[in-house]
C-alpha cells in the first residue's frame, strides 16, 4: 500500500458504536453479526463494532454473545425509559492484580481516597465553570470550590459537589427558553424535558465510560467519590462526573438553542417526561457525532476524540495509583 | 500513531468462492450492495484484508479491486436509486 499518500488523521475510530432503538434480534451467522427487525436485516461487521447500546426489546442468541465476548465488545442495555439496566461485560483480557491492589489501597487509605474524591469533584466543577463561562453566565463555582480543601470526609466532598451542581443547573436555566428550564432536578422519572435529557444523557455517558474502563486494567467497581457498593460500576460514576458538563450538558444546551430538539420529541405523561423514539434517535446521533469529534491534545501534541479523552482519563488514574504521576482531572481547555 | 484509510472493495470472483469472499468481508467492512464493501480501516487491518483475500481467491480467474482513499471525506458518494444498505449506526 502506498503509505506516502496517506493522511495522518489521528482519529482512530474505525470501530463504531451502534445504537439499537428498535425491537429486534441480534444473531450471528458465519462470524458476523446481523441485526434483524421487521423492516430490515443488516449485517454489522464484527471488526467494526466498538460497543452496542440497546434501547429496544432485543433478543440475542448465545452465539452472538460468544462472538461479542471473543472480540471484547460490550453491550449496554437500557429500558424503555432510557434508564440504564445493565451491561454485557465480556470476559476481561486486561487483568492486572497489581492495579487492583493499588485501586483498593487508595480506597482503604482515607487520605488517598479523599484526595481522589476531591480531584473528581474539582474536575467536574471546573468543567461546569467552563460551560457557564462559554455562555457568559456568572457563577460562584470558584467560591464553593474553596470548601473542597476543608472537606475531610467523602460525604462532605459529595455535599460540595451537590451544592455546585445545583447552582450550576440554576445558572443554566437563565439561558434556557421557557419550557426547557430545568427547575428542580428530578430523576426516575424526570418531570420535564431538560431533566429527561439530562437523565438520558447521563446514563448514556455512564455506559460509554464503562466501555472505556473495560479496555483498561482498572476494576470498574472500585471507586473513590461514589461508594464502591455492590451491583454497579461505581468507578464509571466517578469518571462520568468529569465529562458530564463537556459532553452531555453542552450538547443539551446546544440541542435546545438550535431547536434541534422540540417538545414533540418527548413523551409527556402525567408526572413524567421522557424522550420518545424520534427524540432518542436525534439525541443518540448527536452524542455519537460528539464522541467522534477531535480536539488537539496539548501534551500529546495530536488530535484526540472525546471518546479517547475518557480513556486517557483512565490511564491517568492508573498512573496515579501506581505512583507514577499525580492525577490531574481533565478540564476542557478549548 | 495509527493511520487509517477508507476502502472500497469490489470483486468479481468465481461462483465457488463468492460466498467465502462475501462472508469474510462481512466481518471487516460494511456491505454496500452485491459485490461491494466499504469502510474505514487501519493500515494493519488493510494488510490483513489483502492477505486474507489473496488466500481465498484464485489469482488466475478472479478479480478483486481495492480503491483506497485518505479518508471517507476524500470520496464522494452519490446514490442513484435505492440505497441497499445505509451505513448509519442508529438502527
Amino acid at each position: 500500500m502506498n503509505s506516502a499518500g496517506l493522511e495522518q488523521c489521528g482519529m482512530i475510530m474505525t470501530r463504531k458504536n451502534y445504537y439499537i432503538t428498535t425491537d429486534g434480534l441480534l444473531k450471528r451467522n458465519e462470524n458476523t453479526l446481523y441485526f434483524i427487525n421487521k423492516d430490515l436485516k443488516r449485517p454489522i461487521p464484527i471488526n467494526k463494532i466498538y460497543s452496542i447500546y440497546s434501547y429496544g426489546a432485543l433478543t440475542i442468541s448465545s452465539q452472538a454473545l460468544n462472538l461479542l465476548s471473543k472480540e471484547g465488545i460490550p453491550i449496554h442495555f437500557f429500558n424503555r425509559y432510557g434508564f440504564y439496566s445493565g451491561s454485557f461485560y465480556p470476559r476481561e483480557t486486561l487483568l492486572s492484580g497489581d492495579v487492583i491492589i493499588k485501586q483498593a489501597e487508595h480506597v482503604i487509605d482515607h487520605d488517598k481516597r479523599i484526595e481522589l474524591a476531591r480531584s473528581f469533584v474539582r474536575g467536574a466543577a471546573l468543567n461546569m465553570r467552563r460551560v457557564l463561562s462559554y455562555y457568559g453566565i456568572e457563577n460562584g463555582i470558584s467560591d464553593t470550590l474553596m470548601d473542597l480543601d476543608s472537606s475531610n470526609s467523602v460525604t462532605d466532598v459529595m455535599n460540595v459537589e451537590g451544592r455546585i451542581r445545583s447552582d450550576y443547573y440554576n445558572a443554566i436555566d437563565s439561558i434556557l427558553p421557557e419550557g426547557f428550564r430545568i427547575g428542580k432536578r428530578t430523576r426516575r422519572p424526570p418531570e420535564n424535558m431538560t431533566n429527561a435529557m439530562i437523565s438520558f444523557g447521563n446514563s448514556l455517558l455512564y455506559s460509554t465510560v464503562i466501555t472505556e474502563l473495560y479496555n483498561t486494567q482498572l476494576n470498574p467497581t472500585i471507586s473513590y467519590l461514589h461508594e464502591p457498593f455492590e451491583r454497579r460500576y461505581s468507578l464509571a460514576l466517578d469518571l462520568s462526573e468529569i465529562f458530564k458538563p463537556t459532553l452531555i450538558d453542552r450538547m443539551i444546551i446546544s440541542l435546545i438553542k438550535k431547536k434541534a430538539i422540540k417538545a414533540e420529541d418527548f413523551e409527556h405523561g402525567m408526572n413524567h417526561c421522557l424522550l420518545n423514539n424520534s427524540g432518542k434517535r436525534k439525541f443518540l446521533a448527536e452524542y455519537d457525532r460528539r464522541l467522534g469529534k477531535t480536539v488537539k491534545h496539548r501534551e500529546l501534541g495530536r488530535k484526540v476524540s472525546y471518546r479517547r479523552l475518557i480513556r486517557l482519563e483512565a490511564y491517568k488514574l492508573i498512573k496515579h495509583l501506581i505512583g507514577q504521576k499525580s492525577y490531574e482531572p481533565f478540564v476542557m481547555w478549548w | 500513531m495509527v493511520v487509517t484509510v477508507y476502502l472500497l472493495i469490489v470483486y468479481d470472483v468465481g461462483v465457488e468462492r463468492v460466498n467465502r469472499v462475501k462472508s469474510y468481508l462481512r466481518t471487516e467492512l460494511h456491505w454496500v450492495q452485491n459485490s461491494v464493501f466499504e469502510g474505514e480501516v487501519t493500515e494493519s487491518q488493510f494488510r490483513r484484508i489483502e492477505t486474507n483475500l489473496e488466500r481465498i481467491i484464485d489469482r488466475e480467474r478472479d478479480s478483486v479491486i481495492i480503491y483506497s482513499f485518505r479518508s471517507e471525506r476524500a470520496m464522494n458518494r452519490n446514490v442513484l436509486g435505492l440505497e441497499k444498505s445505509p451505513l448509519d449506526v442508529i438502527l
